[in-house]
């Protein structure tokens, strides 16, 4: 049948799958930028020039992510939310409730087993709640952001964060820094500030178990945890949990393509 | 007014972008306009005066600057938008401001605006916040005090010929608003939601006659129409205060749904209710303001006694809509800021889910800029709908 292309272009990441007949083939992920007409041809670049897939190969592509409509070669776009309900009810098919902490916001969708959604909540428009305060807190930390996660773990005594906002939580951090608390304690204080937030909203749709975390803030362990531990029950977290909008985006094509085979 | 082009919704584009075009033409033919706010203020009075009341509007392209130095932050951005449009002349043909207590930013703003604006008419209508039969009385006299200060304006007194003949005129407005509403009525309806808004935008900047004529153009031309504008989806009612830029409604078309209710204040909330013929024309104007306008910010006693019966007694316009238009689901749109909304969003969310309508709450500042960040949600939501 070919392959079906999945593309999601975030504030931060855009990410892609290549889905063959057996499933997916490869994946791609590279920093959004500036231009992201570009970043889409090179997240496709990619996907082709590893797997040896030509163009006449991609049978579809849907596009999905804040920059969505950048993917000019797109045979459709559709909403982040039913692409990360597809994506994650094909990988973890208990879940009902799905948690994804993007760059710009964070969502909490509710869905049923086949992928679709019932209800869902987005954050803020401002990037309070949202995982964007990661990427700040480690260029103030001066560490990289997937190391974040690991070093807030080994945190042992969590400092008390009190503001929401991720502009002031930047500047809540250089103070308390100035104070002399250690990265690690920072790092757990920060964690906890922003799971606290993501429950209020998870909180505010209801929830259904199981329940997954997913998006590029699902990769970090030390957030993962904090939320664990205010809700009080284990939170499933896919493998590559940043990837499953372009995944969902690729099982969606996957799906109109052999409808429109069998009609 | 006259159109260019053949189609009498391409004249309506040119008066909505260019919005008070017509009331600048009836200003230097010598007619006083006088602007207002909100759906509190009895238009009727100003016709019956002989001034032509005109909607002041915001624009959510044009980004608040002079407002805001004679404006607090914590007032909404549509009411700071309209301000400031004001401030910087845009409504200068304009001869006075008729400001209601629509809400408490109108009220704490009112010196603002009249020491702001150099024009030569201001009056602060005052309407109750509860609806009983005191309020009533108190309102009529209000109503009265508001009718003497336009006649000691115009120099002539108003008669109850006069009211009546305006509330007529009124009346028969928001009938040819009703008959624009069945159009929406076909699934995919026959007039979209953007143009819909557009055409009821543009009417309230005209005389109401030349309205009426208006809306009877719009509505021949849509009668003649043998395909939708928009295609068959999910079909959306769209509630919430003022929505006087048609951009988030366009968005939604864009998208694939259709909008055809709302309860919005240029649209349901205002040209729904008529005012009784017959009787005191004063008292029937203080009923059909105070007590057929349903606006969050009037507080309607809990006569049910129960939560549920509370909600489907203050709520229960939407859902006799939502049942008339066959509405597959509501986006409830409100402004930052705006506390009479913000305060029953709870209350609200618990009756759509009573009459068992999914709801999309949105929350924005009244700026074209923060379109794109709608689109996600509102991409979803209609997806979710299928």
């Amino acid at each position: 049948m070919g392959y079906v292309l999945g593309i999601d272009i975030g504030s931060a990441y855009s990410k892609g799958i290549a889905l063959g007949d057996q499933g997916t083939v490869d994946s791609s992920v590279c920093p959004s930028g500036g231009d992201l007409k570009l970043t889409a041809e090179r997240v496709k670049e990619e996907l082709s020039f590893r797997n040896g897939i030509s163009a006449h190969d991609i049978m579809r592509t849907v596009a999905t992510g804040y920059g969505a409509r950048s993917v000019i070669f797109a045979d459709e776009v559709r909403s982040d939310v039913a692409c990360h309900a597809k994506g994650v009810s094909s990988l973890l098919p208990t879940v009902k409730t799905v948690i994804d902490v993007g760059d710009l916001y964070t969502k909490v969708l509710r869905i049923d087993r086949n992928g679709g959604v019932h209800n869902f909540l987005l954050s803020g428009k401002c990037a309070g709640g949202s995982g964007r305060i990661l990427q700040v807190i480690a260029r103030v930390l001066r560490v990289k952001v997937e190391e974040i996660g690991e070093m807030s773990l080994k945190s042992k005594k969590r400092v008390d964060f009190n503001t929401g906002c991720a502009v002031f939580s930047e500047s809540e951090a250089i103070s308390r820094i100035s104070e002399g608390v250690t990265k690690e304690d920072l790092l757990a204080g920060l964690h906890r500030a922003l799971a606290a937030q993501i429950n209020s909203l998870v909180e505010r749709i209801g929830v259904e178990p199981d329940v997954a975390m997913v998006g590029g803030g699902a990769r970090d362990l030390g957030l993962v945890k904090a939320l664990e531990e205010i809700r009080g029950h284990a939170i499933l977290v896919p493998a590559e949990p940043h990837l499953t909008a372009a995944l969902g985006a690729a099982i969606i094509g996957r799906e109109q393509l052999k409808k429109k085979i069998e009609s | 007014m006259e159109g260019r082009g053949d189609s009498i919704l391409n004249t309506v584009e040119r008066y909505y972008k260019d919005y008070g075009l017509r009331a600048r033409e009836l200003r230097n033919e010598g007619r006083r306009l006088t602007g207002y706010v909100c759906s509190f203020v009895p238009l009727e009075i100003i016709t019956a005066s002989g001034c032509i009341p005109f909607r002041v509007r915001g624009d959510i392209h044009e980004p608040i600057t002079t407002g805001d130095t004679l404006l607090e932050t914590i007032v909404c951005p549509y009411y700071r938008s309209c301000f400031d449009l004001s401030v910087k002349q845009k409504y200068d043909f304009l001869s006075g401001m008729v400001i209601p207590h629509g809400c408490d930013s109108m009220v704490r703003s009112f010196s603002a605006w009249s020491y702001s604006l150099p024009f030569p008419y201001f009056h602060f209508v005052n309407i109750p916040t509860v609806c009983d039969q005191s309020s009533i009385e108190f309102f009529s006299a209000e109503l009265n005090t508001f009718k003497k200060s336009l006649e000691r304006f115009v120099g002539k007194s108003i008669t109850e010929e006069d009211l009546a003949k305006a509330i007529r005129v009124h009346n028969e407005n928001r009938d040819r608003v009703r008959d624009l509403y069945e159009f929406r009525k076909t699934d995919p309806p026959l007039i979209s939601g953007t143009e819909l808004t557009r055409t009821l935008t543009v009417g309230s900047s005209l005389p109401v006659d030349e309205a009426n004529g208006l809306y009877d153009r719009v509505s021949a031309e849509i009668k003649q129409r043998e395909r939708s504008p928009v295609k068959k989806g999910p079909r959306i009612l769209i509630d919430g205060a003022c929505l006087d830029n048609v951009e988030l409604i366009k968005l939604v078309e864009e998208l694939g749904g259709s909008v055809v209710a709302d309860t919005i204040c240029n649209g349901a909330r205002d040209y729904f209710p008529k005012t009784d013929i017959g009787g005191n024309p004063i008292d029937a104007l203080a009923r059909r303001y105070l007590e057929k306008v349903n606006c969050p910010k009037t507080y309607r006693a809990n006569r049910a006694g129960t939560f549920e019966g509370d909600i489907a007694s203050r709520f229960g316009d939407t859902g006799v809509y939502a049942k008339e238009f066959k509405v597959d689901g509501s986006i409830l749109y409100l402004y930052k800021y705006c506390d009479p909304f913000g305060f029953e969003v709870p209350a609200r969310k618990a009756y759509y889910k009573s009459i068992n309508v999914p709801l999309l709450h949105l929350e924005d500042v009244y700026s074209a800029g923060t379109m794109g960040q709608l689109r996600t949600r509102i991409q979803a939501f209609l997806e979710m709908l299928g």
